[in-house]
């Protein structure tokens, strides 16, 4: 198989799971107990115009299977229905804007850190296989990883914000502040980003870093690696040009499925911290049972999920050819 | 039934006692050698206890209104009271038997359903396989906490729709990895024999198959209840916990809303985290040196 008809393969793949998705979350918020309307105008809050002008674009008084034919030609023209709460306002404005941006600047810099970590760390874990630093590492690891994210992120607030004022202790940015200029903005921005960061930082650290040593303990197993030490390279040399480079590649595969675990992260992360992003309106939304809203971000995480996963696959097929011969 | 073939069945059995035991035997030898494993069922154990005895060690009854408000620590209430009067350390007792059981249950649940999945898809392969597989991959790109958070806004506060959700949202993993396995078994000679003799599909499943995935499948398990423990923790914290059972994640979720964190009241912050944290570290370090175990290729290698 050429690498071309892999990455075929994979959108295929990819278009199949979103299209499954879209069916599931079509059928979750209909199968609610009570009116099935529920989901997109049973709300009180919204005016009676509104509601029926919605009944009529998503032909709620129809039956079932014409109502599946109406969500995907309105989902394909950007059309999710307005929000229970914030009367009126559209959920696809209130999805991709500036809570999607604060989102992706959380996950994004919280992600890097930990995986950086992680390989460095699980590089000299498995250099140093069985001794002291090697299973203190793990039992580190092993403690963050069984740790509630969104407990650290309450300690961290508890010391940092409570007891010596080094973080604020909510939000985005300092409410009613005005800034001179955007490095103002910037700076203000970065002090409210650092707590929430190291939270979710240290919650997926453990993850990256056993599998990285797991995986460069299995490099080390492999013929190749025999041959460098008989050619006489110095040990790192050995470590970071012939190892790691190995061990990187499972990594950004693992980085693709990773990003459905760093969401829910993200969701109690930013509930703790008060971050306005996606996460935290997932949260609002459950509480003030904002059916439209839910739906909108359900299917945002899950096209970004099976987006972010499908450039991982087809990075790693494009660095390593014997994936594709394993696919099939 | 004749005398000999009576005695042939009993020594065939006690046999198979035997080296059960001898099995258990070894298992426990290497399983003691690790340190991580032995604190990790400690742990496990003592959390267990708690758990059953939490009625007789707690001072009150968790959902009773015993004193003000928002009490400091003091001789009466150990860890002090929440906000609306309740004796923090007895719901902290409390809460180890709702944490253990969602955990316990819902790994069950996700391990039973990704079990049957696996082994389906992989004896059978063809389109079943193809739509099974297709599901799953549903499920692993799913994005779990919203997921949960809408099953569980949908279905309502109730301590088996949490455990069902978990569970829902949990069987990808052992289900992928009991395919694979499942591949490889059924073209080994002693299945290709026990199906010349004419025993049935789901005899060879079941009596033949299973018993080899099992051991990686309780590996699983185990690291499967970590996920839960801390699924049940988050899904209460976010306001979905069962309003009827007090657990450590609810502790928090009013710790949250109350303020705690403005305030500076950490006997209502530090226990209930330190309690879960605990309780998971054993479940994970169990399951760590399991795992070492299981795959004696670790254990070997010196390099």
């Amino acid at each position: 198989m050429g690498f071309k008809e892999y990455v075929g393969k994979r959108v295929l793949q990819g278009i199949v799971t979103v299209m499954l998705a879209i069916t599931l979350n079509f059928i979750l918020f209909r199968i609610m107990p009570g009116d099935p309307t529920q989901a997109m105008v049973g709300d009180p809050r919204m005016d009676p115009e509104t509601r029926i002008a919605l009944i009529a674009k998503f032909g709620l008084d129809k039956p079932l299977l014409e109502q599946f034919v109406l969500y995907i030609y309105n989902l394909f023209s950007g059309e999710l229905g307005v929000s229970f709460v914030e009367i009126g306002r559209p959920v696809v404005e209130i999805i991709l804007g500036r809570k999607l941006v604060n989102t992706v600047i959380l996950m994004g810099s919280s992600m890097f850190l930990a995986f950086a970590l992680g390989i460095i760390v699980g590089v000299i874990a498995a250099w140093k296989h069985g001794t002291k630093v090697d299973v203190s590492s793990i039992v580190f690891s092993l403690v963050t990883y069984s740790m509630p994210v969104f407990w650290f992120g309450m300690l961290l607030l508890l010391v940092f914000s409570y007891y010596i004022s080094v973080f604020p202790i909510a939000g985005t940015v300092t409410p009613g502040l005005a800034y001179a200029n955007f490095l103002e903005y910037a700076s203000d921005y970065l002090h409210h980003l650092i707590a929430p960061m190291i939270t979710l930082a240290v919650s997926f650290f453990g993850g990256y870093f056993l599998f990285m040593r797991d995986t460069i303990l299995d490099v080390f197993t492999e013929d190749y690696m025999l041959t460098a030490r008989a050619k006489g390279l110095s040990d790192r040399k050995i470590l970071f040009k012939h190892a790691m480079r190995n061990a990187l590649l499972p990594m950004v595969s693992l980085m693709g499925v990773h990003l459905t675990f760093l969401l829910s992260g993200a969701t109690m992360t930013e509930t703790v911290f008060s971050w306005d992003g996606l996460g935290r309106l997932i949260y609002d939304s459950v509480r003030d049972a904002d059916y439209p809203v839910l739906q909108g971000i359900f299917l945002m995480m899950a096209i970004l999920v099976v987006t972010a996963s499908l450039c991982a696959d087809i990075t790693c097929a494009y660095l390593d050819p014997r994936i594709k011969e394993a696919a099939e | 039934m004749t005398l000999d073939t009576q005695m042939t069945t009993r020594s065939l059995w006690r046999e198979r006692v035997s080296s059960h035991t001898r099995r258990i035997k070894d298992f426990w030898t290497i399983y003691k050698g690790s340190r991580i494993g032995t604190v990790g069922v400690s742990l496990v154990l003592a959390f267990i206890i708690i758990a059953l005895v939490a009625p007789w060690l707690a001072p009150y009854h968790p959902r009773a209104l015993v004193g003000t408000p928002f009490l400091p620590p003091t001789e009466e209430h150990p860890l002090g009271t929440d906000q609306v009067g309740r004796d923090i350390y007895s719901e902290l007792l409390w809460g180890t038997r709702v944490s253990l059981m969602v955990g316990l249950l819902a790994s069950a649940f996700a391990v039973a359903i990704g079990t049957t999945i696996g082994l389906l898809s992989g004896y059978y392969r063809g389109p079943l396989d193809s739509i099974l597989m297709r599901i799953t991959d549903l499920f692993i790109t799913l994005p779990v906490l919203p997921f949960m958070l809408i099953l569980a806004a949908l279905l309502g506060r109730n301590i088996w729709n949490i455990i069902l959700v978990i569970a829902i949202t949990g069987w990808t993993g052992t289900a992928r990895m009991v395919r694979s396995q499942t591949l490889s078994i059924k073209e080994r000679p002693y299945v290709e024999a026990a199906r010349s003799i004419g025993a049935r599909d789901s005899q060879i499943m079941i009596r033949h198959i299973l018993p080899n995935v099992f051991p990686l499948v309780f590996a699983n398990a185990i690291i499967g209840i970590v996920d839960s423990i801390l699924a049940e923790s988050g899904l209460s914290f976010l306001g979905l916990g069962d309003p009827t059972q007090p657990s450590w994640g609810m502790i928090l979720h009013y710790a949250n809303e109350a303020g705690a964190l403005a305030t500076g009241r950490w006997w209502f912050i530090i226990p209930p985290g330190i309690c879960i944290m605990l309780v998971t570290i054993g479940f994970a370090f169990s399951s760590y040196s399991l795992d070492q175990i299981l795959n004696p290729r670790l254990r070997r290698r010196r390099w």
